[in-house]
């Protein structure tokens, strides 16, 4: 391995194949592998495959130890000696740091195995700069490589990954790198290596199986039984530290197995003093974005990919003790629909003759996980280990080792995720075509907005793509104090209007003809689209009869069910469901009452938004209000129809009309599921007890989803129903039944292993930040409609402070780490994200800080967004723009070195600079006071020194290059986050109030106005963590 | 003799509020173990609430006016509850939120109906006293 160029990508992909002669794909259980002892060896194959060391024993030492199964392999290892690789199972986000600094010591740093004598490589491991700086790039690398020594002496020469200490060793240097906070500074700190270790051995030879196998971040069973080789902690730094920790002395040998087991951030070891004692610098920060965790594919290579299904740990506990320990919500996070890049399309499956084939008892789908028994004539389910027999047409014989041999034809026997096309069974009623029926507010202010014109523009410039063509149907209703019903019955040539006034009692005119087949009525639609801004252009109503209007398109639709679209401008006023002006009473604000403004005034909503559900209808809704709209009541509809809330306040169609184009042209186009209901299935002894997003309960378990696409995620929690899981392992299957456009009904089938742990240490070091924020943000916009913000807040950051506690104490006595904040690294983002979610728009602050309408829009769209878009909205990118611009290539990589996230705080604004913002839903794009007059003027023309609040409608791309390379930028973000249209906001620096309410609000890192800043957040963090810890 | 009729009276209003409630219960457990949809269960169970709330006002009222105060007495508490989250608009079952209340409507109706066999055996005790001494 030493010898292998590094610079080849061998092994990038998931070398599945290669270990056709350990299957680790049928017989995921069985012991074919002699030196394994236990069954979680299983994972083992991988690591040991690596072609690389083809002489050695393929096997690592055996491990007895239940641990080492979650070793993830480490073909990434492999796959590139340089830096990265090695970050790869836990720390992602660390590559990119290290990256940075590091890769330029590498060239040729791949030398022969030293496999007798790896404490060589190590010394400089022992750098405690590393460690000190709680420097999130700096800690990884350094995990790795001790988990070489330990194990290797024993068996070195049996040690596949022996060929990972020449590249580690290289990271040292790298390592040490980071230390300081100033990066740039580190060459100077590496003379201060500290004596190698080569007494680590011994120590270590004692329990070398929990180790060896792999390079891998974790070495959980180190800290556990280990105790004998206890080192002092790695505290002992020449640098800064030392000052605050004179008593920690000078690192001895083994520090380095403290470092595998969590980070620290040293802060101020005094009590109350206001030093931090911290560097505001060495914080982690995610300026990766979202990395997920690698080790839970890697471990279980047949799992959907974690855009499908993500665990908050993918170590599942396997006792109610280890539950309760565990203070993070305990769960999953689903997005069954999500978009795969080209090439990984969910393959779909069809079982023509033999039935979807299903455990009897269980009703799993058959998966990769399924083991076939008695020469290929029974199967077991994975689930509940039931032996059900295979249908004969699905019958195929097994291999030597217990495979079938037509596995590489089966998708849904290797891969996570399948579709497969569902017979009659599964149907109630013939498939449903595809539908849609808008709901369009004609009152004076909808009309004089322009929302009407830019809705009835788009809808019509969407009608060739709207999916499921020549099945699509389409109808219409309009409302303002009466209720207006447009027949669009093919034969006609111009649409016929009828007019309801009578609001108390609702019929629908013409019971056949206002639900329409679009190829069939295309071109009656089509004038009806092109007058319909003008039929109204003179309206002067003021009332809206909303609730009406709703029960009336509820009447059309419900015997097919569908996708209502409610375009909605002014506050209900006539009719069911008229709502108050409630927003309006300040004093309620702090109270206990406080909760009530933020879920439904009126029960109507709920009724409706039940029947909706009932009757297959997915509600979106699109608010323009210009004042208060009660979207918290409208909002419900959404909710429990599995859609989604878009609210533009103060619509001007000059100014907003891209965004609404590309929404309402994304929610028609995109591939929907109708009709669906989704399912999770999991191993015995666990189950899925509380679900927090937009849909409604069908049954305990059952999710009914009327309408869904590749924007919604759920998520939900996990309980243990026996006091111990005897499994080693557990399974989940996300199943989604649904309508597909086409008129097929299919089945959405995610199926997932993880395995269960009794050690807390390993849960936390599996956790996944994202998943977990996520849920984190559900729980707490949940509890926004029953209690106080400042309630919701605080239970973030409980809950935080709680796991660290429960985390320090696995650690700080045995290793004294006084004033010391450790977390997993798993878990190094955990601070800031729930930082940045009680500033988001849901938590954040009070009355003033965000109107009521805004907070419970963004509620409702946080309650479905996906984690990555999730984790985007509430630690957006920041970005410099001028130096890109002023520069004057066109290079794709180039783009990306522009695109360097910075820390979201205000010092990172230069005032001579051109800042961009993207949260996903908008950007915002800063121009520094002292900003170059050139560029402003390059970008917003002549009248550059006017209000930009103004200039933001002419805000079009010029005719100068710099303007020209500003738009491609911005288009080539958007393209990157297509869910959204990110309006673009200009803001000046010191232009009071847009900037604070745009930009300064949302640099979470900041402290304003009696929030924290991250800096004080995480001392909060700590100082709770350390009483009665 | 009347103070007899009126404990036979209670007796009988509190078996139909015991029916009621155990009625409204089976729906609930209907509901957890996926025997009947949410739809269902909380419709059944929202059209015996109001009779159940009536039911337990006349109750007390008729303890009072038959002047068994004590009695009456005791059925404040419940009564206090059932106004209160009549007020609050909390009487009724949620049908988009069921799964998630189901532990608390349970927890409520258990309680209920514990309450109300206590009153059950209390009447039937004064009852029974009643009826002994009238032979006495």
């Amino acid at each position: 391995m030493g010898t292998e160029n590094p610079g080849r990508p061998a092994f990038t992909s998931r070398p599945t194949s290669p270990f056709t002669s350990s299957p680790p794909v049928a017989t995921p259980f069985s012991s074919t592998n002699p030196m394994v002892g236990s069954g979680a060896s299983t994972f083992r194959p991988n690591t040991a495959a690596a072609p690389q060391a083809p002489p050695r024993s393929p096997f690592v030492p055996a491990a007895g130890l239940d641990r080492s199964s979650f070793r993830p392999p480490p073909q990434s290892t492999y796959s590139d000696p340089s830096v990265p690789s090695l970050a790869t199972s836990f720390a992602p986000p660390n590559s990119g740091a290290f990256q940075r600094f590091s890769s330029p010591q590498f060239p040729g740093t791949a030398q022969p195995p030293p496999t007798q004598a790896p404490p060589l490589g190590q010394p400089p491991i022992q750098s405690p700069a590393a460690q000190l700086y709680s420097q999130p790039g700096s800690f990884r690398p350094p995990t790795h490589v001790p988990s070489l020594p330990m194990g290797s002496p024993p068996i070195a020469n049996t040690m596949p990954p022996v060929g990972s200490m020449p590249q580690a060793s290289p990271l040292y240097p790298a390592a040490r790198v980071s230390g300081p906070p100033p990066m740039p500074g580190y060459a100077t700190q590496q003379s201060k290596t500290v004596p190698p270790a080569p007494t680590l051995q011994s120590p270590f030879a004692t329990a070398p199986g929990g180790y060896v196998p792999t390079p891998s971040v974790s070495a959980p069973p180190l800290h556990a039984h280990q105790g004998g080789y206890i080192p002092p902690p790695p505290v002992a730094a020449p640098g800064v530290l030392q000052t605050q920790h004179p008593g920690f002395g000078p690192p001895t040998g083994p520090i380095q197995g403290l470092l595998e087991d969590f980070s620290s951030l040293s802060l101020g070891s005094m009590p109350g003093s206001l030093d931090p004692g911290l560097e505001s610098k060495s914080l982690p920060r995610p300026l990766d974005g979202d990395v997920e965790p690698k080790s839970f594919a890697e471990m279980f290579p047949m799992n959907c990919h974690s855009r499908f299904l993500r665990l908050t740990t993918s170590a599942i506990p396997n006792s109610q003790s280890l539950v309760s320990r565990w203070h993070l919500p305990l769960g999953a996070v689903v997005c069954p629909l999500a978009e795969s890049p080209d090439g990984e399309e969910v393959p779909i499956v069809n079982f023509a003759s033999t039935g979807i084939i299903r455990c009897r008892r269980c009703r799993t789908y058959v998966n990769p996980y399924v083991t076939f028994a008695e020469a290929g004539r029974k199967w077991r389910c994975n689930i509940c280990s039931l032996l059900n027999e295979v249908p004969g047409d699905y019958f195929a014989h097994l291999d030597a080792v217990g495979r079938r041999i037509d596995l590489d034809q089966r998708p849904e026997l290797t891969k996570g995720s399948v579709e497969f096309v569902a017979p009659t069974e599964y149907m109630v009623r013939p498939p449903m075509p595809p539908l849609y029926f808008f709901l369009i507010d004609v009152s004076i202010s909808a009309v004089r907005s322009g929302m009407v014109q830019v809705v009835a523009q788009t809808i019509k410039s969407c009608l060739d793509n709207l999916p499921g063509f020549p099945r699509t149907q389409i109808g219409f209703i309009t409302f303002d104090s009466t209720i207006h019903f447009y027949n669009l019955k093919s034969s006609l040539t111009q649409p016929q209007m009828m007019v309801v006034s009578d609001l108390d009692d609702i019929f629908i005119p013409l019971p056949d003809d206002l639900l329409v087949n679009l190829s069939e009525s295309r071109e009656v639609v089509e004038t009806f689209l092109d007058s319909l801004p003008s039929m109204f252009e003179n309206n002067l109503n003021v009332e809206s009869a909303f609730g009406p209007a709703l029960k009336a398109a509820f009447m059309v639709m419900s015997q097919l069910g569908g996708k209502l679209l409610i375009f909605q401008n002014t506050l209900p006023s006539l009719g069911v469901g008229r709502l108050k002006l409630r927003g309006d009473d300040v004093r309620v604000y702090g109270t206990d009452k406080e909760y009530t403004l933020r879920v439904p005034e009126d029960p109507f909503y709920k009724q409706m938004a039940a029947d909706f559900s009932k009757y297959q209808i997915g509600v979106n809704i699109y608010a323009f209000n210009e004042k208060y709209g009660d979207i918290a009541s409208l909002g419900t509809l959404a909710k429990y129809t599995g859609g989604q809330v878009y609210y533009y306040p103060s619509f001007q169609s000059n100014i907003h009309r891209e965004k609404l184009r590309h929404e309402l042209a994304r929610d028609l186009t995109r591939e929907t599921a109708w009709e669906s209901v989704m399912r999770v299935r999991c191993g015995k002894g666990i189950r899925f007890t509380s679900y927090h997003g937009n849909f409604m309960l069908r049954s305990t378990d059952l999710l009914a989803l009327p309408a869904v696409d590749c924007d919604k995620a759920y998520a939900m929690q996990l309980s243990l129903e026996d006091t111990l899981l005897t499994t080693q392992t557990v399974y989940f299957q996300v199943a989604l039944l649904y309508t597909a456009s086409c008129g097929e009904r299919r089945i959405r089938v995610h199926t997932a292993a993880a395995p269960t742990v009794t050690d807390l240490g390993e849960m936390y070091r599996q956790a996944d930040t994202g998943a977990i924020i996520s849920l984190f943000s559900r729980l707490a916009i949940e509890k926004t409609l029953t209690h106080k913000l400042e309630d919701a807040r605080s239970a973030v950051q409980l809950r935080i402070v709680k796991a660290l506690r429960e985390y320090r104490n696995l650690y700080a006595v045995q290793h004294r780490l006084g004033g010391r904040l450790i977390y997993p690294e798993s878990l190094k983002f955990l601070p800031l994200y729930g930082l940045a979610l009680c500033k988001s728009t849901v938590l954040r602050g009070g009355y003033a800080d965000v109107p009521l309408d805004e907070r419970s829009a963004a509620g409702f769209t946080m309650m479905a967004l996906p984690v990555k878009k999730l984790l985007k909205l509430l630690y957006p990118n920041l970005i410099r723009l001028d130096e890109y611009l002023t520069k004057g290539s066109y290079l794709d990589d180039e783009l990306k070195n522009a695109i360097k996230r910075l820390p979201l705080t205000a010092e990172n604004l230069d005032s001579r600079g051109l800042y961009l913002f993207d949260d996903g839903f908008r950007f915002i794009l800063w121009f520094g006071r002292m900003l170059s007059p050139d560029i402003s003027k390059n970008l917003l023309g002549q009248d550059f020194a006017a209000d930009l609040s103004r200039n933001q409608v002419n805000f079009t791309e010029l005719n100068h290059e710099m303007s020209k390379r500003l738009f491609a930028l911005l288009k080539k973000l958007r393209e990157t986050d297509p869910s959204y249209y990110q309006l673009c906001h200009l803001v000046r620096q010191g232009e009071q109030p847009r900037e604070g309410f745009l930009l300064l609000a949302n640099l979470v890192e900041d402290q304003m106005s009696g929030t924290n800043g991250y800096v004080d957040w995480v001392l909060q963090i700590h100082r709770q963590v350390q009483q009665n810890a | 003799m009347w103070d007899l009729y009126a404990w036979l009276g209670a007796f009988f209003i509190i078996i139909a509020l015991l029916i009621v409630i155990v009625f409204q219960l089976m729906c609930l457990a209907d509901l957890e173990f996926d025997y009947i949809n949410p739809y269902d269960s909380s419709s059944r169970i929202n059209s015996v609430v109001m009779p159940e709330f009536i039911g337990q006002g006349v109750l007390c009222f008729f303890y009072l006016v038959t002047g068994h105060w004590f009695m009456s007495l005791l059925c404040v508490p419940y009564l206090y509850h059932n106004v209160q989250s009549y007020m609050r608009r909390e009487h009724l079952v949620d049908v988009t939120e069921i799964y998630n209340m189901l532990k608390w409507e349970k927890k409520q109706r258990l309680f209920k109906l514990a309450y109300l066999i206590i009153l059950l055996f209390l009447s039937i005790f004064w009852m029974i006293m009643g009826a002994l001494n009238e032979h006495d």
